[in-house]
């Protein structure tokens, strides 16, 4: 019972907040400085995360183990302060002034949520293509048809607009066309596929980047509750105040 | 660069003559516009355009927050000193005048740098109290540091949403694995405790003041630091 009493105070605790976020800045500030010129850290922006730490040494990726398992303990810490405030002070009358900062921890576990997913299951995959290459973008039958690629430049030869057109086939059938540009990827069934690199001689020709981002809607998601909380919280202080 | 020398002399003198700490911020809003004219965008790409606009905003928040403040005199004397040096650096910079990729052109690009650069300024400004409570030890200059963090930390936040919306249109991934990502989430980790270590009565006063002085050295190793020695989406 004691040593119950013991783990409960320990995760209702602001002081074990505090710690794990200290200790935290120590791991990160290590990997800081242990990430640059390593190319094996390269990897991570084609391998999910989880499986990208267990096949690479230690002593690369120590930090990281400590940053995920410091991350678990704070998710829990954080979840146990949330429902210890409300419980403890539901009655105060500011209940907006209450439930903000808790607005806030919701979207940091969100966005914890979304790095975990993505974490589990990213992917990104790099094919070049011409205008009529026909490439497999997922396990199904599925293919996505590049039909036009066009570069603008400008009159000293920068790059100023571009566009390209592609289509989705089903068994040889279309079912869906669509136009990537700059900052407008095409999004398909949980697949982003956008461009990285292109050639205008002596062929037409880009290199698509196919991305799966199982967390991103979790990560938006999460950024944006955590921005309301934080908003509520600065206008209700700007409120009292005055 | 006539107005960026007149705008330095402006923060310089400015330590006799307080009113022209405002000259200086006028003088550098018009150089911006008029930058943002000549290339038809935002002028915000490059160690010269943002450290002006770090300068401007430094100074520029700065004249609601002094005016909080009881003694103002030292407050507005660092605020000067820092935007002078700001802006020496500024003038010896290069321009970066050429056309923007298509993927700089985009409403997510320029939330995400100008919501980047007024957080900056105000987790400055939070440094700077920082360091005259240090002198005064005026119970009031902690809970102005404290406002400047909070509101910094709601416009960081908001700038790493457009950053990662940004980057989720452009390269379809909403986080990449470089040492500017690293670091500005150890800058948003380290502001997270500064607001939570001030919830306990031992971390008021001296040790808040030290936090908020050392994060602006985040900050500026983050900004500076990182973008000139290592290698990532936001090397200059």
């Amino acid at each position: 019972m004691t040593f119950l009493k013991y783990i409960a105070d320990f995760f209702f605790s602001l002081r074990t907040t505090l710690w794990l976020l200290a200790v935290s800045l120590v791991f990160m500030f290590a990997g800081a400085f242990i990430m640059p010129g390593k190319n094996e850290f390269r990897e991570l922006h084609s391998t999910p995360l989880i499986e990208w730490i267990q096949n690479q040494p230690l002593n690369l990726t120590w930090w990281l183990w400590c940053l995920i398992g410091l991350l678990a303990v704070l998710t829990v810490n954080t979840l146990f302060c949330s429902v210890e405030s409300i419980v403890k002070k539901r009655k105060v009358t500011q209940w907006l002034l209450l439930i903000s900062p808790q607005i806030i921890h919701i979207g940091f576990l969100f966005i914890l949520l979304a790095h975990l997913l993505s974490g589990l299951g990213a992917s990104q995959k790099l094919l070049p293509a011409r205008e009529g290459t026909q490439l497999k973008i997922a396990g199904n039958d599925t293919v996505l048809k590049v039909n036009n690629i066009n570069i603008k430049m400008d009159y000293y030869g920068n790059l100023e607009d571009w566009a390209v057109a592609v289509e989705y086939l089903s068994k040889g059938k279309s079912f869906l066309k669509d136009t990537i540009r700059p900052n407008n990827p095409s999004v398909w069934q949980g697949f982003n596929i956008n461009v990285k690199d292109l050639r205008a001689y002596p062929v037409k020709a880009v290199l698509l980047q196919i991305n799966r981002e199982p967390g991103a809607l979790w990560a938006l998601v999460g950024g944006i509750v955590f921005t309301v909380g934080i908003v509520i919280l600065i206008l209700l202080k700007i409120k009292l105040e005055k | 660069m006539t107005i960026l020398a007149l705008s330095f002399a402006s923060y310089l003198f400015a330590l006799w003559k307080r009113p022209l700490l405002y000259l200086g911020v006028a003088l550098q809003v018009v150089y911006i516009f008029s930058r943002g004219g000549e290339l038809g965008r935002l002028p915000l790409v490059g160690p010269h355009d943002t450290l002006v606009f770090l300068a401007a905003s430094m100074a520029g928040f700065a004249i609601p927050f002094g005016f909080t403040l009881k003694k103002r005199t030292d407050f507005f004397n660092v605020i000067a000193v820092v935007a002078a040096i700001f802006t020496a650096f500024v003038m010896t910079a290069k321009q970066h005048n050429a056309p923007l990729p298509p993927i700089l052109k985009t409403f997510w690009f320029e939330c995400h740098v100008v919501l980047a650069f007024m957080s900056y300024a105000l987790f400055g400004i939070a440094a700077v109290l920082g360091g005259i409570f240090f002198k005064d030890n005026d119970s009031s200059i902690d809970g102005l540091a404290y406002r400047a963090v909070l509101i910094g930390y709601c416009l960081f936040t908001l700038s790493m949403v457009f950053g990662g919306i940004w980057a989720y249109l452009a390269w379809g991934t909403y986080w990449v694995w470089t040492p500017k990502e690293l670091w500005t989430s150890i800058l948003w980790v380290f502001y997270s405790f500064y607001l939570h270590a001030r919830l306990r009565q031992w971390w008021m006063g001296k040790p808040m003041a030290c936090l908020g002085i050392i994060g602006f050295g985040v900050v500026l190793f983050t900004y500076l630091g990182v973008s000139l020695l290592m290698k990532s989406s936001h090397s200059f």
